[in-house]
């Protein structure tokens, strides 16, 4: 019982909470994000696989009241639908492979580094996060055109002759991708490095552990978990990824969610869009899922996180 | 061969000279304890012997070669740190084994080692256990088995006692010495605890400020601390100052604030003039202690008319102290409080308020100048 009136509010708001054991405690707290998710969520997604179960019709996003799986046996048996569905999840794994190494170089040369160097390297992770996506991707143009920064650069340095094309392409997506991604998987990592003792790495060397091999015997494993969380946020974020192709790519570069935007606002084909949102989803769940039990295999107890 | 040579070894951190020109040699199958306060470079000369530590200048050679530039996993030596830095995703088997897997020993083999690595350390049973299940001192013993189990040359332990309870460390020290005995190896102890060190050490290095001040056998440091520094980190001491009135062939007068006069032999070559201010270590183990009005059959001498005198002084007991096997008495005399340690045994015989004489001998009077230098008697 609080006795200074500025704690009575919050006393009185926790009463209710009080009395109730643990679980139904946990619960209640929990509420307010329940009903959030359920209404921008899962109320939507229910209305989205209703409208993918609907009959496609000119003139109309769809025809309401009818029942017929015709989109998803458009989508699954469509070739430009396969393509698709394959180009996403190739530019997921690419992308994510090299966020999720990169990243973990980076966060790495952050819990090693000191001082003013540890602040700025910091800050230039989260220095993209206080732009928008948009902005920040479309960055890339005057630095990837065969006219830009890094052309001029290497034909500077000789490594060039002739400028070569960086964008709108496949290159330019996946460095427009793994530049969107790269913050959040490296914050991920590092989190998880940072409540490492650099103790036993030292202890690791000093048993005869060269430095690869240290990292690789006694880092590694322990930042697992983080690197499962940037393994899975890099993936999840790159197969659905809209911004990077949508900017830097080329017309061939179509990921699904682009595919979608199309099929809904120039098409006007909402079942096939919600189908396919769909299809997407599943597919995704999944590979998450076999993805976060591997790299649970690999390294430790992913879910006890840090 | 794993003598040690450690030649004007220096380690500056930006302005911090952490430690500073340190030479010494370490022999081969001796137990060095490197004792000092917190931040007096001791940790630091220990991580340079092991190579996880570059020297700013100076060398470090083991073994009669030269490995200065050599990278820790290039050494021979093994080192069990202070918060035992097991890996907690290995199992305690596969943590002793580790050292062995990096040296490219087959799994049956290592796992086979270990197992006799673990039985020594009296850990057998915990194989499959988790590092962070075991307690401070099981840790303790997983961490020395598997600094042992690359049979190192040298041994570092840097604190690794000085996370646990007083009996546990007083167990693991005995069973420290015990394994330095078996394995005939060189070890350099780390620790800011004197107990430890002189319990430990066949030869103890004391350092203080980044400088190694003195090395010698625990009584060689004991009964013939190089400075006043020593002297004070060693152990609780009363430390009197006066005026030195007399100085002949043989011999020196102080003349205390607190009455006291303290006479002490001179070493033939020592040069002390009248005048000086010096710093006098009186023990309170050394010193005596008896009832001013003492009638016990002449054995012990009854205190002068006026009390004090040459090496003696009168007093009331202020404080008694109970500290286990020891009593402390804290004598006033003239403003001035020392206090005297006598053994449990004497318990009774003395008690606050009391009169009393207290006395010590000459020849164990330490004598210090203004420096913090050490005056030979």
């Amino acid at each position: 019982m609080s006795v200074t009136t500025r704690n009575s509010l919050l006393d009185r708001v926790w009463e209710p909470f009080r009395q109730q054991p643990g679980s139904r405690r946990a619960l209640l707290l929990m509420a307010p994000l329940m009903v959030f998710e359920f209404f921008v969520f899962i109320a939507p997604f229910l209305m989205l696989l209703r409208i993918s179960l609907s009959k496609q019709v000119r003139g109309l996003p769809y025809e309401a009241g009818t029942f017929t799986f015709e989109a998803y046996s458009e989508v699954l048996s469509s070739e430009f639908f396969h393509g698709l569905i394959t180009y996403s999840f190739k530019l997921g794994i690419i992308a994510t492979l090299l966020t999720v190494v990169l990243a973990t170089f980076y966060a790495y040369a952050i819990w090693r580094s000191e001082g003013l160097t540890r602040t700025m390297l910091l800050f230039s992770v989260v220095l993209p996060l206080l732009t928008t996506l948009v902005i920040k991707t479309y960055a890339w143009v005057p630095l990837l055109a065969p006219r830009g920064t890094v052309n001029e650069l290497l034909m500077a340095i000789g490594v060039l002759q002739s400028p070569i094309q960086l964008v709108p392409n496949t290159t330019g997506v996946i460095v427009g991708q793994v530049y969107i991604v790269f913050p959040y998987a490296t914050l991920a990592v590092y989190s998880v490095l940072s409540t490492l003792d650099w103790e036993i790495v030292e202890a690791a060397r000093d048993l005869g552990a060269s430095r690869p091999r240290s990292f690789f015997e006694v880092v590694l494993p322990q930042a697992m978990p983080g690197v499962a969380v940037a393994t899975v946020v890099s993936f999840a974020w790159s197969v659905g990824a809209y911004a990077a192709p949508g900017l830097l790519g080329a017309g061939s570069d179509r990921t699904f969610a682009i595919e979608v935007e199309t099929q809904m606002l120039v098409g006007f084909n909402w079942p096939v869009a919600t189908a396919l949102s769909a299809i997407m989803l599943v597919l995704m769940f999944v590979s998450v899922v076999i993805l976060y039990t591997a790299l649970n295999s690999v390294g430790g107890d992913v879910s006890h996180g840090a | 061969m794993s003598k040690i040579e450690l030649e004007n070894l220096s380690k500056s951190f930006g302005d911090l000279q952490a430690v500073d020109d340190v030479s010494v040699s370490i022999r081969d199958g001796e137990l060095l304890c490197l004792l000092g306060p917190s931040g007096c470079g001791k940790s630091t000369t220990m991580r340079m012997i092991s190579g996880l530590e570059t020297p700013t200048s100076g060398r470090v050679s083991i073994g009669g070669e030269d490995v200065t530039d050599k990278s820790a996993y290039e050494r021979t030596t093994s080192m069990v740190f202070q918060n035992w830095a097991l890996f907690p995703y290995k199992s305690v088997l596969e943590n002793v084994a580790f050292g062995l897997k990096m040296r490219g020993e087959g799994k049956q083999e290592r796992r086979e080692h270990a197992r006799e690595m673990l039985t020594r350390v009296h850990m057998d049973g915990y194989e499959d256990h988790n590092p962070t299940e075991l307690s401070g001192g099981q840790k303790q013993r997983v961490a020395l088995a598997r600094s042992l189990a690359v049979d190192p040359d040298v041994l570092l332990l840097d604190e690794p006692l000085s996370n646990l309870d007083k009996r546990l460390r007083e167990e693991m020290e005995i069973e420290l010495k015990e394994i330095h005995e078996e394995f005939e190896k060189t070890f350099v102890h780390v620790t800011h605890n004197q107990d430890e060190a002189f319990t430990l050490a066949d030869r103890i290095g004391i350092m203080n400020e980044g400088n190694l001040v003195q090395v010698g056998e625990p009584s060689e440091v004991y009964h013939n601390p190089k400075n006043r520094f020593i002297e004070e980190f060693l152990g609780d001491t009363n430390f009197v100052s006066g005026e030195v009135s007399a100085v002949d062939g043989d011999g020196a007068v102080v003349e205390t604030d607190f009455g006291a006069t303290i006479e002490f032999p001179l070493a033939a070559d020592e040069d002390l003039s009248q005048g000086t201010t010096v710093t006098v270590s009186l023990r309170p183990e050394f010193m005596s202690l008896d009832a001013a009005s003492a009638t016990d059959g002449g054995q012990k001498t009854a205190a002068r008319a006026d009390g004090n005198g040459s090496n003696t002084v009168v007093g009331t007991i202020d404080t008694v102290l109970y500290r286990g096997s020891t009593i402390r008495y804290f004598v006033e005399t003239n403003g001035e409080s020392m206090f005297v340690e006598r053994s449990v045994t004497e318990e009774g015989e003395l008690d606050e308020g009391d009169a009393v004489q207290v006395s010590w001998p000459a020849e164990e009077i330490l004598v210090f100048r203004p420096d913090g230098t050490r005056v030979e008697t």
